[in-house]
């Protein structure tokens, strides 16, 4: 059983080489075309981080009603905390708000109205989903609704911005990585329907002597997921010589630097082997 | 082994065969002889089973035409030796390669191969070709590693299909004489040949087919 089985991966090594300059095109068509979703997806991993740390500093100010005193203050507070997408709610009482008012504008509010009209509130912070958009306004919405609320103040303009271009960014690299990973089915399936054309003597031999048709395919698939696996591995090189060439880029005026990420790289080698496998599979099941 | 039941089949520039009915045993020696285009290729791709009968069955060892699957077609061939006229070897591949293939589609382990390839070569006398390429032999000898690759797998029958129609006389009897040699050890042997000269009075059983129709 071993025996038969490294006898077809050589037999697969063996038709890879034989041809060798088709093979060669194939691969470095799905490496250069594969680096750019790999180079896309390690930005994006780093733009991950630190559109991470930006949502941490998403702060929500709730205001209530005059009327409610410090206690139903407490009690509202924890019906907000309790909203989904809320991490944690905060209770500021009257008396934190004039201490807050005097830290920010160095008076006393009762020196100035003998009288603290500031009502409690709340300062919450949101749950943070990893690779996806934060959506504000349902929870916004559902604040509102609390009665005793009577405000809910946030950066609007700022964590919408950072969403909508978050949320671009990812649909992009997706629509990007389809493609690419669309072509890498057809550029394999199509080699390995030219390697068996070629290999036409070799399969008439195999089947006249008994092999069974998952004996002949098995080299093709092997020649198949060894193009996408050199394939990817270029990919890898050649995006790791982009994320060089853009910190040495990013050096010139920010401190910031794109840190590679091998976890994210391993995954695409991963998934670009397989999506190699079903352009094998794919021609192997037609053409033979 | 082998039976034929009314069998009638046409293939290509054949003429086929015509509700033909005959029986070929264990260890016999048959001799299909025809002009060209006679139907004598159509014969041998119904016993292998590259074609099947429009009418009729054709049975070989347990497989019947009419009730094979798909799936069992490579465990008929892995019984079946072929040898053709234009010999069908790889080009690329050493004389040992060529000849160790049907073995690793059996599976045989790498040591085994090793040694049942040796031991056919050694057999039938081209040891000392092992690794050269098809290209260096001469037409015989690309003949006998033709044969050599339809033996190791030690088959029930050797299908020889205009096995000397590309060599020259005295190569032509060399084959010929090992596949007499491969029949006293057991072999059935089935050779299809347009030159009834080279094979006549030497004690075979003749298959005469004549515009389709199979005589005895």
């Amino acid at each position: 059983m071993i025996d038969r089985f490294l006898y077809l991966v050589s037999e697969g090594i063996r038709s890879l080489w034989r041809t060798k300059t088709t093979a060669l095109a194939t691969i470095s068509a799905i490496g250069i075309a594969a680096s750019f979703v790999v180079f896309s997806a390690v930005v994006g991993e780093n733009i991950s981080g630190i559109i991470q740390i930006a949502r941490e500093q998403y702060e929500f100010q709730v205001f209530f009603s005059k009327d409610v005193d410090n206690i139903r203050a407490a009690e509202l507070v924890d019906q907000i905390g309790a909203i989904k997408g809320i991490m944690s709610a905060s209770l500021i009482t009257k008396e934190e708000a004039a201490d807050i008012f005097q830290r920010e504008f160095g008076e006393n509010i009762f020196d100035l109205l003998e009288e603290n009209p500031l009502p409690p509130g709340s300062v919450l912070k949101l749950q943070q989903p990893k690779n996806r958009k934060i959506e504000v306004n349902p929870i916004i919405k559902q604040i509102e609704l609390v009665e005793g609320v009577d405000e809910v103040r946030y950066q609007e303009r700022l964590i919408s911005l950072i969403e909508r271009y978050y949320e671009g960014f990812f649909a992009a690299v997706t629509a990007l990585a389809a493609a690419i990973l669309f072509g890498t089915v057809i550029l394999i399936s199509n080699t390995i329907r030219l390697s068996i054309y070629a290999r036409q003597d070799l399969i008439r031999i195999l089947k006249l002597v008994g092999a069974t048709d998952r004996f002949v395919r098995f080299p093709f698939m092997i020649e198949g997921i060894l193009e996408g696996f050199f394939g990817s591995l270029l990919a890898a090189a050649v995006s790791y010589g982009f994320v060089e060439g853009s910190n040495y880029f990013l050096s010139l005026f920010t401190q910031y630097r794109l840190v590679w990420q091998f976890q994210v790289v391993a995954l695409l080698v991963g998934v670009i082997v397989f999506f190699s496998f079903v352009g094998s599979m794919r021609a192997v099941r037609k053409f033979l | 082994m082998i039976s034929f039941n009314n069998v009638s089949c046409t293939f290509g520039d054949d003429a086929g065969i015509e509700n033909a009915t005959f029986d070929i045993e264990p260890g016999e020696f048959v001799c299909i002889i025809g002009p060209t285009g006679a139907g004598k290729t159509t014969f041998l791709k119904l016993i292998y089973m590259d074609i099947f009968p429009e009418e009729g069955t054709v049975r070989v060892d347990k497989y019947n035409s009419d009730k094979i699957k798909k799936r069992n077609i490579p465990m008929l061939r892995r019984k079946v030796g072929m040898v053709f006229q234009d010999f069908e070897l790889l080009k690329d591949r050493s004389v040992f390669d060529n000849i160790a293939i049907p073995l690793h589609v059996l599976g045989v382990g790498m040591k085994m191969v090793k040694e049942e390839v040796e031991n056919v070569l050694e057999r039938l006398g081209i040891l000392n070709r092992r690794d050269h390429l098809p290209s260096q032999l001469s037409g015989g000898e690309q003949q006998i590693v033709s044969l050599a690759r339809a033996l190791v797998k030690n088959p029930l029958v050797i299908l020889a299909d205009e096995p000397t129609g590309n060599l020259d006389p005295a190569a032509s009897l060399k084959v010929i004489k090992l596949l007499e040699e491969i029949n006293r050890d057991g072999t059935a042997v089935l050779m299809a040949t347009h030159n009834f000269s080279l094979v006549k009075d030497r004690g075979y059983r003749f298959m005469q087919i004549v515009d389709g129709a199979v005589h005895t």
